[in-house]
């Protein structure tokens, strides 16, 4: 096996792209999410003016994560950036036609913290349980630690197969 | 293998041009009878090129006493420039002026070191809504931005119209901690009227652009402005990442003629807030959205300028007046 075939074959294999919009209220900790998703410092993080985005390779994935700011006056902007997500993790935005049958991902972050509510109790204030017309699931995290990130960005890439097809 | 012997030759190579660098050091002593440092201050005029080669030279050294000299502490600096005269036999009374110049860039030198680690504490310490100093700075920075509004309530969504997020400014500070609340006061308090105009240029820039109508029209679709504050915090980011990387050096070796303090990092702040603004404006974005393109280019500006050994991101307003020298 030569190096000519082993380039061929990473060609004829490109990398699947996927979308992922990060959303939330401002001070959710969307950015920390992000940079600690690409391994980065999370130490110096400023409220996001307009959006950030990272591409993470994850099980041959490569997920391209969009993080928009979570302001009040930037959230009519959310709209702009719907077409082609595969990929959406927040649960407001369900009704809106561009992203019917985009999977859903909760984070429940700050659970590093002694106040923080526990995921179930969030399913339930979100009425989680009453959505029939896509895949979703509450992942409760600490982007601060990194906990529980991973597991739901392979839930992620289990999910977009199923989304795709 | 073949990736090793690159990197063998690499190394070989330096050790090479370290060589030959010293020897040309060594050859030049005996030449010109003087040091490297005595030639560095006859032939660099003060200022950023000459204090950057004697940091350069000072850290390169063998001499312990030469390297460790770059961080000793601002008292014991006129000890250390004695040691150094001495270690290098230079009499002090054939060479007046050397000393002398020596202790000013050390002084410089030691000093933007301090004042990393002095804005370093500010940024760390978080802002907290139980310590009565910060609240009484929060109050103030209000005050001086809306002198003729009150504030209704401490938790208001009117922090809204300086641009925080929103009704409480306590989580904006984030990672740049107590740091982002001086810079912004610094720049509401020493430079007002340019703060105030930044302020209500940044609620709507494009205003003089349109008519009256067409710019009712245009607000309607969208806000075109910018968040004060959450700019504020930015561009402390951007200042903060300036000075640690080192890029600032030019600037403060340049307008500082001693140690370079808190106040000079605050006018700096202000500079940069007024140079992004008239960036903002030029660059003519479509809306908020754009905001991390438009400040990587400004960013990238700003260090192309700092390139440049006899720039200083000259202050031209009333926060700093009367303190170029040099």
């Amino acid at each position: 096996m030569g190096l000519l075939s082993i380039l061929r074959k990473l060609k004829s294999a490109p990398d699947q792209e996927v979308r992922i919009l990060l959303l939330g209220l401002d001070n959710a900790g969307k950015t920390t999410l992000l940079k600690q998703l690409a391994s980065e410092d999370i130490s110096h993080i400023t409220p996001t003016q307009g959006f950030n985005i990272k591409s993470v390779q994850s099980q041959g994935f490569k997920l391209n994560v969009w993080d928009i700011g979570g302001q009040r006056k930037i959230r009519p902007y959310w709209k702009n950036y719907f077409e082609n997500t595969d990929i959406l993790e927040l649960a407001e935005l369900l009704e809106e036609e561009k992203l019917s049958c985009v999977p859903v991902l909760i984070f429940a972050n700050k659970q590093d913290l002694l106040t923080a509510a526990p995921a179930s109790e969030i399913a339930e204030g979100l009425n989680l349980h009453t959505i029939r017309d896509r895949v979703w699931q509450i992942q409760s995290c600490s982007a601060l630690t990194g906990e529980g990130v991973q597991d739901g960005m392979n839930w992620v890439c289990k999910n977009v197969n199923a989304k795709k097809k | 293998m073949k990736h090793f012997l690159r990197m063998l030759i690499q190394v070989c190579l330096y050790f090479y041009c370290k060589f030959l660098w010293r020897c040309l050091k060594f050859v030049m002593r005996k030449l010109t009878g003087r040091c490297e440092l005595q030639r560095i201050c006859y032939n660099t005029k003060p200022g950023a090129s000459r204090t950057m080669k004697i940091e350069t030279s000072l850290r390169d050294s063998k001499s312990k006493l030469l390297q460790t000299s770059v961080s000793v502490h601002p008292d014991a600096i006129e000890k250390t420039i004695e040691d150094i005269m001495e270690l290098k036999k230079i009499n002090p009374d054939v060479n007046p002026q050397l000393g002398i110049s020596l202790q000013a860039c050390l002084l410089q030198i030691v000093g933007y070191r301090n004042l990393i680690a002095d804005v370093e504490k500010l940024r760390r310490e978080p802002y907290d809504s139980d310590n009565p100093q910060h609240e009484e700075m929060l109050l103030k920075l209000w005050k001086f931005l809306k002198p003729n509004t009150p504030l209704e309530s401490r938790i208001s969504k009117q922090w809204c119209e300086i641009g925080f997020q929103g009704d409480d400014p306590k989580t904006d500070f984030r990672g740049m901690g107590l740091l982002g609340l001086y810079n912004l006061q610094y720049f509401a308090e020493r430079d007002a009227t340019a703060a105030q105009q930044v302020l209500s240029d940044s609620l709507h820039p494009k205003c003089s652009k349109f008519s009256k109508a067409e710019w009712e029209k245009k607000r309607m679709d969208k806000a075109i402005g910018y968040s004060f504050a959450i700019v504020g915090i930015n561009i402390t980011d951007l200042a903060y990442n300036l000075l640690v990387s080192g890029a600032l050096k030019t600037h403060f070796y340049n307008i500082a003629p001693e140690a370079p303090t808190l106040s000079h990092f605050q006018q700096t702040f202000c500079y940069l807030m007024h140079e992004f603004h008239k960036f903002w404006i030029e660059e003519d974005p479509m809306d908020i959205m754009e905001f991390n393109r438009v400040r990587e280019k400004f960013r990238k500006r700003i260090i192309k300028q700092l390139q440049n050994p006899d720039m200083a991101l000259c202050p031209h307003f009333a926060a700093s007046e009367g303190l170029i020298n040099m």
